[in-house]
C-alpha cells in the first residue's frame, strides 16, 4: 500500500497513508526502503473487529487528524538520513562461537539457531563454486531496498549451515524469489505463508536431497539448510523480522519449510512427467522452483486398486482444507495448490489416470457454497466480496455468478490445469499431502540451476 | 565435544547484510489549505474502507468546505487482480482528476 503512496509523491503530489496501529512498525521499515518519510493516519487497532461506534469514535479521534496533518503540515518528516552501514565483505566483529552467536543474535541477523560463523574463509568456498561475480546484483529487494547479491547469498549460506556445494541452488532459489511474478514484498503478509523450495533434476541426487520416507522434515543437511537460508535471507535481505524485529506481520505464522526434492525415479517408471518437466524444463535440467505455502493438509492416507479410490480422497482432504481459504484465490483469478503424491500411491493412479486427468477430478469435484466462501471473505478482510463483481471484472469464469442462489456450488480450484503434482514420501506407505499457495503472493517461479564448468572437479573436495 | 581451546578461538566474520541501494528524497510539497484543492482517494479494496473513506471525507470537509474528492472507484483497486496495469495507470488518471493530494489505504 506504501509502495502506492510512494508512487504518488514520487509525481509530486502529497499523499497520507491509512495505517493501522499493528501495522506501523512494518510501515516504518517499508517507507525506509522506498527512501521516503511517509505520511499518514493511524487506525488504533483493527478494524475488522470494531462496532460501527467504535469506528468512527477512532477515525474522527485519531486517524482522520492524522491524515490532515500528513496533508497539509509542511513536511511533516523532513529527510531521514539512513545511518551508515558497513559495506560489503567487511568484517564487522571478531570474537569466538559464542560472542559471534551473541552479537549475531543481538543484531537480528540470526533466527535464534546457531549460525555457522561468515567467515572470510567460509564465504570464498561457497563462491568457488559459482562463475559469477560477488558483487553482480540480481536484483534490489523489498522491503528494505537491499541489493540480492551473490555475496549475500554465500554469506547467508553459510549463516544456515549449508555447504559450499550447495551454491548454484541457493543462487538458483533468490533469482525465483526475486522475480516479480513470486511478489516477494507480500512475504511479510499477515497470514504468514513459507516460502516452499522445489527441487528437481539430477542436482537431487548430487547434493544427496531426501526425496523418500520423512522428506519434509528436518534431519537431511541439503534439505533442510537451504529451508533455513531461504528464512534468514528473507531476514536480513528483505528485512522480516518478527519482534523484537519488525516487518514480518505474519500473524502467527509457521516454521520455515525444508526443500522438497522429487522422487524422479518413481515418476519416470509410472510414466509421469516429473514436477520440473512439468513447468517447462528438460529431465536433464537441474531446476529450483520456489513458491508460498500458506497451509498444509492432514496427512492424507487412501487405499484401493483404483485411481478414484485415491484421487476422491484427495477431493475431500483437500476440500476440507483449502474451502476456507480459496476466497482469496478468488479475488485474484487464481492461486496454486501442490499435491504430494506418495509413491506407492501415484503408481496406482497412474495405472489409469495422467496427472491431468487428476487435475480435471480436483477441479471439477471440489466445491464450496457462494455463501460461505462469500461469508469468509468477509470476515478475512474484504466485507464488499461480491462474486457477482469479480465475474463482472472478468477475474473469474461466468459460472461464479451463473445464480444468485447462495447455496449453489462454486469450484475452490478455479482453473484446472493450477494444480502442481508431485511424487515424494515414503514409498512403504499410503500418504499423500495436499499444500496451498497464498493466492498471488508467491506464485510459483521456477529457475535453472546454473553449475559452473568445474563442478565434477569441485564437488570431488567438498571440505572448507 | 569441544576443546576449551576451540571454544575460545576467534573469528573474524563478514556482515550478512547487503548494500540499501535507495536514496532518501523528500516528500511533496505539503497543502496548509486544502480549500478549492483535489484530494485522490486510492484503495486496496481491504479492511472497511468503504466505511472509513466516508468518514474521513466528512472530517476533512467540516474543516475545508470547499474542499473536493475524487472517490476511490474511480482509480480501481491497486491491490486486486489488475493491480499492476491501475498502478501504471495512475499517473495519468491522477493527472486527469487534477490531483492535489492523494489519500491512499489501507494497510503498510
Amino acid at each position: 500500500m506504501l509502495r502506492a503512496a510512494a508512487l504518488v509523491e514520487k509525481l509530486g503530489i502529497p499523499t497520507a497513508s491509512i495505517v493501522g496501529s499493528g501495522f506501523l512498525k512494518q510501515a516504518e521499515v517499508v517507507a525506509k526502503g522506498l527512501g521516503l518519510p511517509l505520511a499518514w493516519g493511524v487506525y488504533p487497532g483493527a478494524p475488522m473487529v470494531d462496532s460501527e461506534e467504535e469506528l468512527r469514535r477512532k477515525v474522527d479521534e485519531s486517524l482522520a487528524p492524522g491524515l490532515l496533518r500528513g496533508l497539509t503540515e509542511v513536511n511533516p518528516v523532513e529527510i531521514v538520513r539512513s545511518a551508515a552501514e558497513p559495506e560489503p565483505m567487511s568484517v564487522v566483529f571478531s570474537g569466538n562461537l559464542d560472542e559471534i552467536e551473541e552479537h549475531y543474535y543481538r543484531q537480528l541477523w540470526t533466527d535464534g539457531l546457531p549460525i555457522i560463523p561468515p567467515t572470510r574463509r567460509r564465504v570464498e568456498a561457497f563462491l568457488r563454486y559459482t562463475e559469477r561475480d560477488p558483487n553482480d546484483v540480481i536484483r534490489v529487494l523489498p522491503q528494505e531496498s537491499r541489493e540480492a547479491t551473490i555475496l549475500s547469498i554465500a554469506v547467508n549460506g553459510v549463516m544456515a549451515g549449508c555447504r559450499p556445494e550447495y551454491m548454484p541452488v541457493l543462487i538458483a532459489v533468490v533469482e525465483a524469489m526475486a522475480d516479480r511474478e513470486f511478489h516477494i514484498e507480500h512475504a511479510g503478509s499477515t497470514p504468514g505463508w513459507e516460502p516452499l523450495v522445489i527441487v528437481s533434476g539430477p542436482i537431487i541426487k548430487a547434493l544427496d536431497f531426501n526425496y523418500g520416507q520423512g522428506v519434509m522434515r528436518v534431519g537431511r543437511q541439503a534439505n533442510t539448510s537451504i529451508g533455513r537460508f531461504v528464512r534468514l535471507y528473507l531476514r536480513n535481505i528483505c528485512g522480516y523480522r518478527i519482534p523484537p524485529g519488525a516487518g514480518d506481520k505474519g500473524s502467527i505464522g509457521f516454521t520455515f519449510n525444508v526443500a522438497l526434492a522429487e522422487d524422479e525415479d518413481t515418476a519416470r517408471e509410472i510414466g509421469w512427467p516429473t514436477y520440473g518437466m512439468d513447468q517447462g524444463f528438460e529431465p536433464t535440467d537441474s531446476v529450483v522452483t520456489v513458491r508460498s505455502v500458506v497451509a498444509i493438509t492432514p496427512p492424507t492416507y487412501s487405499g484401493g486398486a483404483r485411481a478414484i479410490d485415491h484421487v476422491q480422497q484427495f477431493a475431500d482432504v483437500m476440500g476440507a482444507t483449502f474451502r476456507y481459504w480459496s476466497h482469496t484465490g478468488m479475488k485474484r483469478g487464481f492461486w496454486h495448490p501442490l499435491v504430494v503424491v506418495g509413491p506407492s500411491i501415484a503408481r496406482v493412479i497412474a495405472g489409469e489416470w495422467s496427472k491431468n486427468d487428476v487435475r480435471r477430478y480436483l477441479w471439477e469435484n471440489v466445491t464450496v457454497t457462494a455463501e460461505r466462501a462469500t461469508h469468509y471473505a468477509r470476515m478475512t478482510s474484504t466485507p464488499t466480496f461480491s462474486l457477482e463483481r469479480l465475474v463482472a471484472e472478468g477475474v473469474l469464469p461466468a459460472e461464479y455468478a451463473a445464480s444468485s442462489d447462495p447455496q449453489r456450488l462454486i469450484r475452490v480450484f478455479i482453473h484446472e490445469a493450477m494444480t502442481g503434482i508431485l511424487i515424494a514420501g515414503d514409498p512403504g506407505r499410503n500418504q499423500s499431502r495436499g499444500y496451498m499457495g497464498n493466492h498471488d503472493q508467491g506464485v510459483p517461479v521456477s529457475k535453472r540451476v546454473v553449475l559452473p564448468r568445474n563442478w565434477t572437479n569441485l564437488l570431488r573436495n567438498t571440505h572448507v | 565435544m569441544n576443546k576449551p581451546e576451540e571454544l575460545d578461538q576467534r573469528h573474524e566474520v563478514l556482515w550478512p547484510l547487503s548494500r540499501r541501494a535507495v536514496e532518501d528524497r523528500p516528500l511533496a510539497p505539503r497543502l496548509p489549505d486544502l480549500n478549492g484543492k483535489t484530494v485522490c482517494e486510492l484503495w486496496d479494496v481491504i479492511f472497511r474502507g468503504e466505511t472509513i473513506y466516508p468518514l474521513v471525507r466528512e472530517y476533512i470537509r467540516a474543516r475545508f468546505p470547499r474542499v473536493k474528492f475524487v472517490e476511490y472507484s474511480e482509480f480501481g483497486n491497486f491491490y486486486g487482480p489488475h493491480g499492476d496495469s491501475i498502478t501504471e495507470e495512475l499517473p495519468a488518471k491522477l493527472r486527469a482528476h487534477g490531483a492535489d493530494a492523494a489519500i491512499v489505504g489501507i494497510g503498510a
